[in-house]
């Protein structure tokens, strides 16, 4: 065994070639910040990787959804506090006429005054948000409450809507939308639930919709109590303040329902924050490169290549040449 | 007067010998950089002596042979790493290649199918919109744009690796006749009882170079002529008869043809070793199963999709009715053999009207059902006979190809040192070193100068003879 002129610049030679390769991998490392590059870099950190980003980019679709659901309900919710003022105004007129000894004009003021207070309800019924209206289930492009022309006070029924006072053109479908993963929030609250105590809402009768028992029409309660003040009917009048009041607690039930959504949606949206937050910590940790040690790297890679540069330098200067 | 020619004449022999010596050296000074050349050595050896009436004196020396310093346990070493090493940078250049198509950034497929998705959960907010409906078909064509790239960009690797299989073999059928020739060349001088030491030293280095590139065997016969044979035995060269490779078209793809006697046979990758056989695994078991798994993910992406959209509704815009069993993407259930279906990922709907977002049968505007379902396809739907989610059957794929890369790397990195080491070996063993031959060289020329003394005294003791009678 010998060391021949071939051996030692073969060896300095790839020496110098594998110090060089490995340190410019480091320099990419340190001059991106990143410690996978390639999936050779780690291959089992592939799967972590490309689903924490899938979940980051969910996480932002997830955020912006909620955001979306909030700006409903908040919409929502201004026009439910009008309906609420509504209903206590109408209670103070009914409960002034009962009290009251009123003659037939101010009576029929006062049941104008309901009237118009049905117009204004009407119009927040037929709410409308970007275009769309808000109360109407699905069918969002259509005008959902309209007088019902057909209406005759004496043929009222509560188990058959064509003889109600304003019929419904929505659907009973509230709109949901995917707020965490498989969590579908409903967003929305229908017109039918809303206006006319019931949850279901068949559009082709027959079978013809009625009123929950225990739950309202509060168009039909408005206008019973109109004609009641028009006809000064203590007796019915006394009924129609009870169902008032009861129309009255129904929107109630119903807005805070949404408003308890609107929370949870408020408390999902700071916990996806948190997860956005997890996500990214791990995401980093099997992406970024430790900037520390990767200069570390790099330092300690040079000297080594210095070292190496060194001793080739030398190796050309001994010669048994300059001996002879 | 007889016993000084002799010296004479010995001295003679010693000159020559010891300049004979001094060429074999600085040949070996001359080559010191030749790749595969043996060290050369001057055979010495004593003339026969000759009786002199008691004595046997010696006639001076003579240079018997040149022979080369030569192992054939490091040469057969060197020849076994260089398949090795041959297999694996053959693949690594496709790999790396296969590396920057199914890279880790953002912009891979996965996010291409995430944003598909992601413009369906987007619908859901607002199923009527139309822009939110014409994003959806628009992630849904860039999708199928990314399929058929990343397809298309398989198809360039394995057309380059072809390309590579066809220029290589010219080099390949000149090395295999080259051998051939000295074969016939090592014959020829040694059947004279000389050594053809650089013919040899050619021999082998071409040996070496065809390990490498087809991962050759190869075995000496009773005559010193090199028979070389694929590793599945299908000889190469015989005696001084090559067998050329030649390059045959099936499809898009080539493959190697070898002519044996007039007969052509066809080279299965079986049959062969080295860069040849890492090429052709590569393309024949790699590529292709990597064009498979997105065949397959295709397939199901766009089934799925199509399954959830066919029971969605939509108002026609033709009639302006309520409308269902319209599919999102061309149907890839059903492709005739030979069209490979990641090619073709392609929206069937003309625009985002036809969109079913709706799950009722009323296409009510505000009606997101479907939207929703489509939408969650993306975390509960699993690639059939898999476990997988979209993303991380693809994320599935890209692991497969950073494996095989990886590995590649170390095996190479592996096989690089193991190079090195046994060169090194087999110089520190047979290679020239400059201080060795310096040594020599002195020791020659102190040999050349005593011989010359030599014959300078005996040219004295001559003269002083030649002056005994004036």
């Amino acid at each position: 065994m010998k060391a021949t002129q071939g051996t030692t610049y073969r060896m300095l030679g790839s020496r110098l070639n594998d110090l060089n390769l490995q340190l410019e991998e480091l320099r990419k490392i340190g001059a991106s910040g990143k410690k996978l590059n390639r999936p050779s870099d780690n291959p089992a950190a592939i799967r972590p990787v490309l689903n924490t980003r899938k979940q980051l980019s969910n996480v932002d679709r997830y955020m912006e959804t909620m955001g979306q659901a909030l700006d409903k309900m908040q919409a929502a919710d201004g026009h439910l506090e009008h309906v609420e003022n509504i209903m206590q105004r109408v209670k103070e007129i009914s409960v002034n006429v009962v009290n009251g000894s009123l003659n037939n004009e101010d009576r029929s003021v006062l049941a104008d005054e309901i009237v118009n207070l049905r117009q204004e309800l009407l119009d927040a019924a037929n709410a409308r948000v970007d275009g769309k209206y808000i109360f109407a289930g699905y069918e969002e492009s259509t005008k959902p409450f309209a007088e019902n022309p057909a209406y005759d006070p004496a043929l009222y029924d509560p188990n058959d809507h064509t003889t109600w006072p304003y019929l419904y053109h929505g659907d009973e479908n509230a709109t949901r939308l995917e707020i965490t993963p498989g969590e579908n929030l409903q967003v929305a609250l229908t017109g039918n639930d809303l206006f006319f105590g019931t949850t279901t809402w068949n559009q082709n009768p027959p079978p013809n919709n009625s009123v929950e028992p225990g739950r309202y029409d509060v168009f039909a309660v408005l206008t019973r109590a109109e004609e009641a003040i028009r006809s000064n009917d203590q007796t019915a009048l006394q009924t129609s303040i009870q169902d008032i009041d009861g129309a009255a607690d129904q929107t109630r039930r119903l807005r805070s329902q949404m408003g308890n959504r609107a929370s949870r949606v408020e408390t999902a949206m700071h916990h996806q924050e948190q997860v956005r937050i997890d996500l990214k910590q791990i995401l980093s940790r099997y992406e970024d490169a430790d900037a520390i040690e990767a200069f570390n790297n790099i330092v300690q890679q040079e000297t080594a290549f210095q070292a190496a540069l060194n001793v080739t330098s030398k190796v050309s200067k001994l010669s048994i040449l300059d001996y002879m | 007067m007889s016993g000084l020619l002799t010296a004479l004449n010995a001295g003679k022999t010693s000159l020559m010998t010891n300049q004979k010596s001094i060429e074999i050296v600085g040949n070996n000074i001359a080559n010191v950089n030749t790749e595969g050349y043996s060290r050369q050595r001057a055979e010495l050896m004593q003339i026969p002596a000759v009786n002199f009436g008691d004595f046997f004196v010696g006639q001076g020396v003579t240079v018997s042979d040149v022979s080369r310093e030569y192992d054939v346990f490091i040469n057969r070493q060197l020849q076994e790493k260089s398949i090795t090493l041959g297999e694996e940078s053959g693949k690594s250049t496709p790999l790396s290649e296969l590396e920057r198509i199914f890279n880790v950034s953002d912009d891979n497929l996965a996010g291409s199918i995430n944003d598909f998705f992601d413009a369906w959960q987007q619908l859901t907010t607002n199923p009527s919109g139309q822009v939110e409906r014409d994003m959806v078909l628009q992630r849904g064509r860039l999708m199928g744009d990314a399929f058929a790239d990343t397809y298309n960009e398989l198809e360039t690797v394995r057309n380059n690796i072809n390309n590579n299989i066809v220029s290589k073999i010219g080099n390949l059928n000149e090395q295999i006749s080259e051998i051939a020739k000295l074969n016939d060349r090592i014959f020829q001088i040694e059947i004279n009882g000389q050594s053809a030491n650089a013919a040899r030293d050619q021999r082998d280095l071409i040996v070496e170079d065809l390990s490498k590139s087809l991962g050759i065997q190869s075995y000496t016969d009773n005559r010193g002529m090199l028979a070389v044979q694929l590793p599945g035995g299908t000889p190469l060269v015989q005696g001084n008869q090559a067998m050329p490779l030649s390059v045959v078209t099936n499809g898009t793809d080539v493959n190697l043809q070898i002519t044996i006697g007039g007969n052509v046979k066809d080279i299965t990758t079986q049959e062969l070793g080295g860069e040849m056989k890492g090429m052709f695994d590569v393309r024949d078991d790699f590529i292709a199963g990597l064009r498979g798994d997105l065949d397959t993910l295709a397939v199901e992406i766009t089934k799925a999709v199509n399954d959830v959209h066919s029971n969605g509704w939509y108002t026609d815009p033709a009639t302006g009715n309520p409308a269902t069993g319209q599919l999102f993407f061309d149907d890839l259930t059903a492709l005739p053999p030979g069209t490979p279906p990641s090619r073709h990922v392609r929206v069937a709907l003309a625009d985002g009207r036809y969109v079913a977002a709706a799950g009722g049968n009323t296409a009510a505007p505000g009606d997101n059902e479907n939207a929703l379902a489509i939408a969650s396809l993306e975390t509960t739907y699993r690639v059939s006979g898999t476990n997988d989610t979209f993303d991380s059957f693809f994320s599935q794929i890209v692991s497969s190809v950073g494996i095989e890369a990886s590995r590649n790397k170390m095996a190479l990195g592996g096989a690089k040192d193991a190079s090195v080491q046994l060169h090194n070996l087999r110089d520190g063993f047979a290679g020239v070193s400059l201080e060795e031959e310096m040594v020599d060289l002195v020791q020659y020329q102190r040999g050349f100068e005593s011989s010359a003394k030599f014959l300078s005294t005996v040219d004295e003791m001559m003269n002083s003879l030649l002056q005994l009678k004036r």
